[in-house]
């Protein structure tokens, strides 16, 4: 019984031992010195990058790319970890509940609705995003003020930019709907063939919320903030709409596909007619990569598609926080943008106002081939809207459930 | 004829999903209307050569954390096994009931409060905090496997070698262990098997720092990336099979030297 | 021992406590009893208990009956095929997820049984194939648990079945009784034990795992554990308390049934007798 319990306390001891707190200090530090000094600290260290992990192309341009640039300009090791958003933010609350304050993560991947969550419960670090050369240089203030409505204040640097279109397949439909009400139309007379991912899902909700701007007048009303009596008002229409098409849904709308994977194999293999996605580029992607048939394109509605800017924050017990931001500095570099914009690496979108690149680098963004199923800025930017605030959000997905899924 | 019939049920049920994995990993569209894929690609193959270095790492951290929890299992159930084969007490049906819980309860149930008290303790994020966890839901199995071993070995072995004159330590580790090998390979399997193919409590505690194999596979199987899906699980297949038909082998070896088989 | 049972005791003790709001990482605004009187309140609760309990009986209900009886025929194979029947194991070594993968490749509308009907001319367009993996009686759940479940019961039951003389079989054989009389009268008491374990096992297993129905779950209704994992990883913080509410309901749950099957298969066995 003795030897037990000195080797659990041994064990103990070990375990905690290294994990006592080094400096809440330097971290703030960090916010005052200049960024070269950060660039040295930064030097020959290890960046844990904790990102989503479901797509196959980005894993490997982070892999890759990423981590070989970093090794090269900083002799920084580079470990990309696959986590879902939702599930490190509530790694992140356990932590800081219980009072963990060095933990093992850099950098994360992170916006919207989980921007907000972590922010609230003070899970990030920060302000440090105007510390950033690249952020000084090459992004527009106006982008990074508020994400999804909610200020961001320097939490979180530009990563990438999104906008939500729609997927068919050229050969079995020649011209899709143009509009909200088009849309509606095909899905009556052709009953089984349409669905969209079950809300909460990332690419469900933003479906909702898009026709949640079409049938109730525009985006317009909504970005002030969060009012309960404009939602209560406007929300019926939404739900009339969604369960006015139900019937007609994939499977009679009696099961929606769990999430964004699940509709992109069914697309895929033809049982449903309309993919869609918050990437512009993600059917390109798929048709690289062999999921798609090569006549899969997008389009878009006239009545709006929502776009958004995903970004890059840093936890407030990262262990390695110089890295982190030099890691994010090198994120939204221009030779990062672009390679990230190359559709053989993955085509998302860049987060630099192009305005302000010099006419080289603005040529070298022009010259990239999107391929042929990505949609151009040319016909994505006339019908950009911005994102919900998002208390709407929550309450669009919670009234989802309660006025469609179960009724 | 009978056994043919049942031959071919226990073919179609368990044989076809490999075979038709196999083909999935090499076809990736395969769909309607093919019966037989049409167009073979190598692109998943491709992937996996070129991902080695990340594959192999997870692997053996699979194989690494698994084995611990074996092992761990075996040391916490050996002597209260051998109490419980042996003695009869008020209460023993209670007490062997709530010991076994662990296993019966979905683990979702206390894997999530654990989380908290595993980051207080710092066992989170750790590979002792994997392990730990892993045994202390799949205990029990090692549990009833060294119980029903105990049982069938009798207590007739210990008392000779007491009597002869040997220490309880030294009768645990020459006597009793060698003859229970049977029952603790039998609960070492399952442990193994739940260890390797655990994903959520891997990475729950594991917090990302603790790579597993099923980390890698479980996204993948997900997405539309159906040959990646297939080919890692074909790889998962692998691996306890081989694992297995070792220590198959290298136990038949021994205990044939010994005399035993 | 004890230091683990007190961690799953603790870990368990959290989770109560979360469920009342206390100890919740973010201040928590509602009353101690709210979350339960939500879920209480909400139908949708209710039928995804009831769901999960469905699913749960009938792949278990069939992986026992089904692996006994595959058990035992197996058993009176000739040795030279009882080796290569080894494959019944192979199930068990696949992680759960890949079984429901597997279901997905053979029972999606554009799969491999799609596919075979097409051939065989029953269907002409992928449409036209039943509706297996969707239609709101978790079909493809239960399939994914039973092909896990059949040699997990067989494995329990063959334990039983290789301790068994063979000779008592052969005995009723020559005096007489069927084949069918042998097994329900001879064999399958004997392998009572193993046949409860199993079904408790495989009942509990799939009321609470969230493997399988994280890839072929369907909306509505919707299996527990999934819910939870929404409420927990995909919602507000603040519904944290409902996710911990659930979750002790179904612990509690799991605990009862136990108790109350164990009472009862004990209560049956003290009237059959013993040979």
């Amino acid at each position: 019984m003795t030897k037990k319990c000195i080797f659990l306390i041994a064990l103990w001891a070990l375990l905690i031992l290294p994990g006592s707190s080094l400096a809440k200090d330097s971290d703030d530090l960090l916010l005052d010195i200049p960024f070269q000094q950060i660039q040295e600290q930064a030097r020959d260290t290890k960046v844990r990058w904790y990102m989503f992990g479901g797509w196959a192309h980005v894993n490997d341009w982070v892999d890759t790319y990423v981590a070989g640039e970093m090794k090269k300009q900083y002799n920084i090791d580079l470990i990309r970890v696959p986590m879902d958003a939702g599930i490190f933010i509530n790694k992140l609350l356990n932590e800081k509940a219980a009072g963990k304050k060095i933990g093992n993560i850099d950098l994360l991947w992170i916006n919207g609705e989980n921007f907000k969550n972590a922010k609230e419960a003070g899970l990030l670090f920060g302000p440090f995003a105007e510390k950033l050369p690249n952020v000084i240089k090459y992004v527009d203030p106006k982008s990074m003020t508020h994400d999804f409505g909610y200020p961001v204040e320097g939490y979180e640097v530009p990563y990438g930019r999104a906008q939500f279109v729609f997927e068919y397949d050229r050969a079995s439909i020649s011209t899709p709907p143009k509009n909200m009400d088009g849309l509606k139309e095909w899905i009556h007379s052709n009953p089984g063939l349409f669905t969209y991912p079950q809300p909460p899902d990332f690419t469900g909700s933003a479906f909702i919320r898009q026709i949640f701007y079409a049938v109730t007048g525009g985006h317009e009303q909504y970005l002030s903030g969060w009012d309960p009596d404009l939602f209560a008002q406007k929300a019926p229409l939404l739900w009339d709409w969604l369960n006015k098409i139900e019937p007609f849904l994939w499977q009679k709308g009696q099961t929606y596909p769990k999430d964004s994977a699940v509709l992109d194999t069914l697309f895929s293999r033809g049982e449903v007619a309309f993919g869609m996605s918050y990437h512009p580029s993600h059917a390109q992607n798929k048709i690289q990569e062999g999921s798609y048939p090569n006549s899969a394109r997008t389009f878009v509605l006239a009545d709006g598609s929502i776009y958004n800017t995903h970004f890059t924050a840093i936890p407030f017990n990262g262990p390695n926080k110089a890295g982190a931001m030099v890691l994010a500095d090198f994120l939204i570099s221009v030779e990062a943008q672009l390679s990230k914009y190359n559709p053989d690496k993955w085509g998302d979108f860049p987060a630099l106002d192009l305005a302000r690149l010099s006419p080289e680098e603005s040529k070298k963004f022009q010259a990239v081939d999107l391929g042929p199923a990505t949609l151009g800025s040319d016909i994505l930017n006339p019908v950009a809207v911005p994102e919900i605030p998002t208390e709407f959000l929550e309450a669009l997905e919670q009234g989802w459930k309660e006025n469609v899924l179960d009724k | 004829m009978r056994h043919a019939l049942i031959f071919l049920v226990l073919v179609l049920l368990f044989v076809l999903p490999v075979v038709v994995l196999v083909l999935v990993s090499l076809a990736p569209g395969w769909r309607f209307p093919d019966v037989w894929p049409e167009n073979f690609s190598f692109r998943g193959l491709i992937y996996l050569a070129r991902h080695q270095k990340q594959i192999l790492t997870s692997l053996s951290s699979s194989l690494l954390f698994s084995l611990l929890t074996v092992l761990t299992t075996l040391i916490m159930c050996l002597f209260p096994a051998a109490v419980f084969a042996r003695n009869k007490f008020p209460g023993k049906a209670l007490l062997e009931g709530l010991l076994l819980t662990p296993a019966l309860v979905p683990p979702m149930t206390f894997a999530m409060g654990l989380h908290f008290l595993f980051i207080k303790f710092s066992l989170a994020d750790t590979l002792v905090g994997v392990v730990l966890i892993l045994a202390m839901f799949s205990y029990p199995y090692m549990f009833r496997s060294l119980v029903a071993g105990f049982q069938a070995m009798g207590e007739g072995y210990g008392i000779c070698a007491k009597n002869l004159g040997a220490s309880t330590l030294s009768i645990l580790l020459r006597v009793e262990l060698p003859l229970l090998m049977p029952a603790v390979i039998a609960g070492g399997s399952v442990v193994f098997l739940v260890a390797f193919s655990e994903y959520f409590l891997v990475f729950l505690i594991g917090g990302g720092s603790v790579a597993s194999f099923t980390g890698i596979l479980i996204p993948l199987l997900n997405s539309s990336n159906r040959s990646l899906a297939a080919i890692l699980t074909l790889i998962f297949l692998f691996l306890p099979i081989v694992l297995f038909l070792i220590i198959d082998m290298v136990l038949v070896r021994v205990y044939r030297k010994k005399g035993m088989v | 021992m004890l230091p683990y049972l007190v961690l799953f005791c603790g870990g368990v003790f959290l989770t109560v406590c979360q469920s009342f709001g206390v100890l919740t990482p973010l201040p928590y605004g509602g009353g101690a009893l709210d979350a339960y009187g939500k879920l209480m309140g909400d139908p949708s609760f209710f039928a995804s208990f009831f769901f999960s309990l469905g699913v749960a009986a009938v792949s278990a209900l069939f992986s026992v009956a089904a692996g006994t009886f595959l058990a035992y025929r197996v058993w009176q194979l000739p040795r030279q095929l009882a080796s290569a029947a080894l494959v019944y194991k192979i199930p068990l070594i696949l992680p759960h997820i890949s079984v429901a993968f597997v279901i997905l490749v053979f029972w999606s509308p554009s799969g491999i049984m799609s596919s075979m009907a097409h051939s065989l001319g029953f269907i002409q367009t992928l449409h036209q194939f039943p509706n297996v993996l969707y239609s709101g009686w978790g079909i493809g759940m239960i399939l994914a648990y039973t092909l896990k479940g059949i040699p997990f019961a067989m494995l329990l039951v063959m334990v039983l079945l290789v301790r068994f003389d063979i000779r008592q079989v052969q005995t009723a054989a020559m005096l007489g009784a069927s084949g069918l009389r042998i097994f329900f009268t001879i064999v399958l008491p004997r392998l009572a034990p193993a046949m409860h374990t199993g079904f408790i096992i495989l009942f509990l297993y799939s009321f609470g795992a969230f493997d399988i129905p994280y890839i072929l779950s369907e909306s509505r209704p919707g299996m527990l554990s999934i819910h939870v994992y929404n409420l927990y990883f995909k919602h507000d913080l603040a519904r944290r308390p409902e996710a911990m509410a659930i979750l002790v309901i179904m612990f509690c749950f799991s605990l009862v049934f136990i108790i109350v099957y164990s009472k009862i298969v004990n209560h049956l066995d003290n009237g059959v007798r013993k040979l």
